[in-house]
């Protein structure tokens, strides 16, 4: 429990700055849908002007954005990212850091066993990408509810909300696992920042090339639309079972290898 | 009893040595020195006492239970002071203690007041901005707050002023009066020569010997200051047992053990200005243990 404070009270600042930017983005992205509605341009039809290419880079693919649902599933490719991102780094700082600031000396000397150290951590990160998930929840369905004549899409954000939180979870055990296995923070962080990235190329390159779609399972990105969720009502079941089984092998890979570890000072 | 107990213990990161075949025993109640150059394996053996690493092969238990198994269990009555003493920096001293505190059952938490009081230390200062000589002092407080029945220290005066070193000793002679066991690491001898019964002596990860400090000390070793007249026929002192010989203008150190008749029989016609034998101090036998063996 003590462990479990100390980490979400170290991860406060950065938990609330994180979410800020989430705010914001909704707040901005949103903004600029009602410039769209106002000006009564046909957007579908400006946007057909544009190559593929770009549209498919900005997560733009065939929904009809003129309508608020299809609009902000184009939004869920910046949540995965932003929160891809936010729990990778989670989890490869979490599990390592001690080391990084030379303290491991500290509490791994402590009468605990190293289990004991790595699941409150784990559990605060699970408890950070939650709330993360939860502000992000908040935010759409209080902006969404501005532009749609007071209706927030409750159940269609919940179901992507749902989708998101299993990425986050995802993601904070890929960081997690790099962290205990790799041999400094630095180099965990980089890798899985590095792994996100590829995973985000190739999301976009699968969308550009149909050949190439076999290659989707690879990448976490492609694992769950937007458009299916928001549109839809869906949610890939396959998709949540791989997600989440793999996760648990990753939490498991992170106690038997951090249980391992030679602790450096 | 022997509270620690070490078996041929290894490590090797890879291919680069960290200890080899380390063996020795600590009894209960001793204050027992670790004493060996930056870089022998002092820090690598503490920490594998720790399980802070995993050795490679041999083993060690400390109050009679293995130190990897039941690692956990043995750290409750472990209070250990890292060589590099780290905390999280933007705590204040009070979180940090009171953080380390939380990990024991029934911690007497007004300990840390007087421990802190003894070692002059300001609770209410962040970490960051102590000096390193005053975060070594968190680092004691920390070390002996759950009252821990074996206390290993690993370089602990660093930073220390002479002053702090004192009540520092003083501080653990009473936790050792009160019954605890300590083992006490250290490269500086005079340190470990004040506080410790018994010695090992690590060297490129090998222990080379586990010695009385007194036998050390007393019985084996003169130390010799020749001042002569005339030239110094070095030569002439060409004996087995003299060791450490310099020669300094008009002067001739050297350490010797064995015989001492041996050397009055030599000092016979010699053309002496003064002669001093002494007591040598542990650095000077320690430099003996650490002549590479490739010097002549």
């Amino acid at each position: 429990m003590n462990v479990f404070k100390k980490e979400m009270k170290a991860n406060l600042k950065s938990l609330i700055i994180w979410c800020c930017a989430q705010v914001f983005i909704i707040f901005a992205g949103m903004m600029k849908y009602q410039g769209f509605a106002d000006s009564e341009v046909d957007i579908n039809a400006l946007f057909d002007a544009f190559p593929k290419e770009i549209m498919v880079v900005f997560g733009i693919g065939s929904v009809d954005i003129s309508r608020v649902a299809g609009y902000y599933s184009v939004f869920f490719l910046y949540f995965m990212l932003l929160a891809a991102v936010h729990a990778v780094m989670f989890g490869a700082v979490v599990v390592s850091k001690e080391e990084r600031d030379h303290c491991a000396d500290f509490v791994y000397t402590k009468p605990i066993r190293r289990f004991q150290v790595i699941s409150p951590k784990l559990l605060a990160g699970v408890v950070n990408i939650l709330l993360f998930n939860m502000v992000t929840f908040a935010a759409s369905v209080f902006f969404i509810a501005q532009h749609n004549k007071g209706d927030g899409l409750i159940d269609k954000v919940s179901l992507t909300m749902l989708a998101l939180f299993i990425l986050q979870l995802f993601f904070l055990a890929l960081g997690a696992m790099f962290g205990a296995i790799l041999k400094n923070t630095k180099r965990a962080t980089a890798v899985a920042s590095g792994l996100v990235m590829g995973f985000f190329i190739l999301s976009v390159v699968v969308d550009l090339y149909d050949k190439l779609a076999f290659l989707a399972i690879l990448t976490p990105f492609k694992y769950f639309e937007g458009s299916t969720m928001m549109i839809n009502d869906q949610l890939s079941f396959n998709s949540a079972a791989i997600l989440l089984s793999v996760t648990l092998v990753f939490f498991g890979l992170t106690f038997v290898a951090f249980n391992r570890r030679d602790l450096s000072t | 009893m022997n509270v620690i107990e070490i078996n041929q213990l290894t490590k090797y990161y890879g291919k680069h040595r960290g200890i080899e075949n380390v063996s020795f025993s600590v009894d209960r109640g001793e204050i027992f020195g670790f004493i060996g150059p930056n870089g022998a394996g002092k820090s690598t053996t503490i920490r594998a006492l720790l399980s802070l690493i995993h050795p490679t092969s041999g083993s060690a238990t400390i109050f009679g239970k293995d130190c990897i198994k039941y690692g956990s269990e043995i750290r409750r009555d472990i209070g250990y002071l890292p060589s590099e003493v780290f905390y999280y920096e933007h705590m204040k001293v009070r979180e940090v203690l009171n953080y380390s505190a939380s990990f024991y059952d029934n911690v007497d938490y007004r300990r840390i007041e007087s421990l802190s009081e003894v070692m002059d230390l300001d609770l209410n200062k962040r970490i960051d901005d102590l000096s390193y000589g005053n975060k070594k002092k968190v680092g004691i407080v920390q070390g002996l707050l759950h009252e821990p029945r074996l206390i290993i220290l690993d370089e602990p005066t660093g930073g220390l002023d002479p002053l702090m070193q004192q009540k520092f000793f003083d501080l653990i002679r009473a936790e050792n009066q009160n019954g605890a066991t300590v083992l006490f690491s250290s490269h500086i001898l005079s340190e470990v020569q004040k506080l410790c019964g018994r010695v090992a002596i690590i060297k490129d990860g090998t222990i080379v010997r586990v010695e009385n400090i007194r036998d050390m000390q007393k019985h084996n070793y003169k130390k010799f200051t020749l001042d002569y007249k005339g030239i110094i026929d070095v030569h002439h002192f060409n004996l087995e047992g003299i060791t450490n010989l310099t020669v300094n203008e008009n002067t001739l150190h050297f350490l010797f053990k064995g015989d001492i008749n041996r050397i009055v029989e030599r000092l016979q016609g010699q053309n002496l200005f003064n002669l001093l034998v002494e007591e040598p101090t542990l650095e000077e036998i320690f430099m003996h243990y650490y002549q590479k063996e490739d010097q002549p």
